[in-house]
C-alpha cells in the first residue's frame, strides 16, 4: 500500500466532508481513486449521495404562503417611496 | 396560511391550503452562488433578493417554528438589507449577507415549540444507519437506488417531520444545507458558532435524519411494503 492511497477506513472517514464538497482537490481525487477499485466503499458513497439529492429534490419545493412574495414587494416599495 | 412544518394530522386543515410551491434551488444558483458565492456587481437589489426570497422562508420557518412569524422575520430583513444595501460590498456573497440578517431577525423572535409526537431518542445513531437498514429488510436486493426507492415512497410531509423529530440546533443546520448549498463557513458565520460546530452538527444531523426518516416510513408501512418486493 503506498503512502498516498487510502484504505477504506481512511475513505470513509472522508465521507460527509466528501458529500459536502469540502475536501480539497487533492483529497476528492484520493477518494475517488479509492471508490473505482472498491465496490463496498462505492456502494455505500452512492447510497449516502443518492439519499442527499433525493432530500435535497424534495425540500427545495417549498410552501410559501399565498402572496408573500406580493407582500414583501409592495413593502419594499413603500419603502423606497419613504426614503425618497 | 399554513405551517407546512407540521406534520398533517398537527396542522389543522388542508396542508396545502393557500401554499404556492415554488422550485427554490435552481433558480439562483446560476445567478449568483455558483462555484465562488461572489455576486456579480452590476445586479440590483430586487435582481438579488428575488430568489432568495422563498429559501428564505424555509430558513425562518426552521427558526421561528410559524408561517406567520417566518414571513415576518422574512419581511424583516428584506426591509433591513434594503436599508443597509449601501454597505453591501459589491462582489461578495449577497446571499450569505442577506441570511446573516435573516436568522438575526428570527432570533428576535421565540420559536414556538410545538407539540411533538413521542420523542425519539435520536442519540448516538451509528454512520450508515440507513444503509444497514435498508440492506437488513432487503432493499438493496430489490433495486440498485435503494435509497431512491425509499426517499420515492415518502411523502414531504414525512420528510419534514423527520427533519422536525431533530433538536433545534440540529434542525436548523440541516435546513440550511438543504434549502440552499451554503458552505460550513456560510452557515458558521450566519448563525455565530465556530466552523467545526457547524460541520459536526450537520453530520451528526444527517445520522439523526436518518433514523428518523427510518422510523417514519416503518411506522407508515412503507419499509413493509417495499421489503415485499424481495421476498
Ligand atoms: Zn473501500
Amino acid at each position: 500500500m503506498t503512502p498516498n492511497r487510502l484504505t477504506c477506513e481512511e475513505t470513509f472517514r472522508r465521507l460527509n466532508d466528501y458529500l459536502d464538497r469540502a475536501l480539497s482537490p487533492e483529497e476528492k481525487r484520493l477518494v475517488e481513486e479509492h471508490l473505482e477499485t472498491c465496490a463496498g466503499c462505492a456502494r455505500e458513497f452512492r447510497f449516502e449521495m443518492s439519499l442527499l439529492d433525493n432530500l435535497r429534490a424534495k425540500l427545495s419545493r417549498i410552501d410559501i404562503p399565498e402572496d408573500m412574495l406580493a407582500r414583501i414587494t409592495r413593502r419594499l416599495e413603500e419603502a423606497r417611496r419613504e426614503c425618497e | 396560511m399554513v405551517d407546512v412544518w407540521l406534520p398533517r394530522s398537527a396542522a389543522g386543515g388542508s396542508i396545502m391550503d393557500g401554499a404556492v410551491q415554488v422550485e427554490t434551488a435552481a433558480t439562483y444558483g446560476a445567478a449568483a452562488s455558483a462555484g465562488s458565492g461572489v455576486t456579480p456587481d452590476s445586479m440590483s437589489f430586487e435582481q438579488l433578493l428575488t430568489p432568495l426570497l422563498s429559501p428564505a422562508f424555509g430558513i425562518a420557518m426552521s427558526l421561528v417554528g410559524n408561517a406567520a412569524d417566518a414571513e415576518d422575520a422574512v419581511q424583516d430583513a428584506a426591509l433591513r438589507a434594503l436599508r443597509g444595501f449601501d454597505s453591501f460590498q459589491p462582489g461578495t456573497n449577497f446571499k450569505a449577507w442577506f441570511y446573516k440578517i435573516l436568522t438575526n431577525c428570527c432570533f428576535g423572535r421565540h420559536r414556538q415549540e410545538k407539540r411533538r409526537p413521542a420523542a425519539v431518542d435520536l442519540d448516538d445513531v451509528p454512520d450508515l444507519y440507513l444503509y444497514a437498514r435498508t440492506a437488513a429488510s432487503g432493499l438493496h436486493t430489490v433495486s440498485s437506488d435503494p435509497a431512491a426507492l425509499l426517499m420515492e415512497k415518502m411523502s414531504l410531509e414525512q420528510v419534514r417531520a423527520a427533519i422536525d423529530a431533530l433538536p433545534a440546533e440540529y434542525r436548523v443546520v440541516a435546513t440550511m444545507f438543504f434549502l440552499d448549498d451554503l458552505t460550513y463557513e456560510e452557515i458558521a458565520d450566519m448563525l455565530g458558532i465556530p466552523v467545526g460546530t457547524v460541520r459536526s452538527r450537520l453530520h451528526r444531523g444527517r445520522r439523526m435524519l436518518q433514523k428518523a426518516l427510518w422510523l417514519i416510513a416503518e411506522e407508515a408501512g412503507i419499509v413493509q411494503e417495499l421489503s415485499r418486493g424481495s421476498a
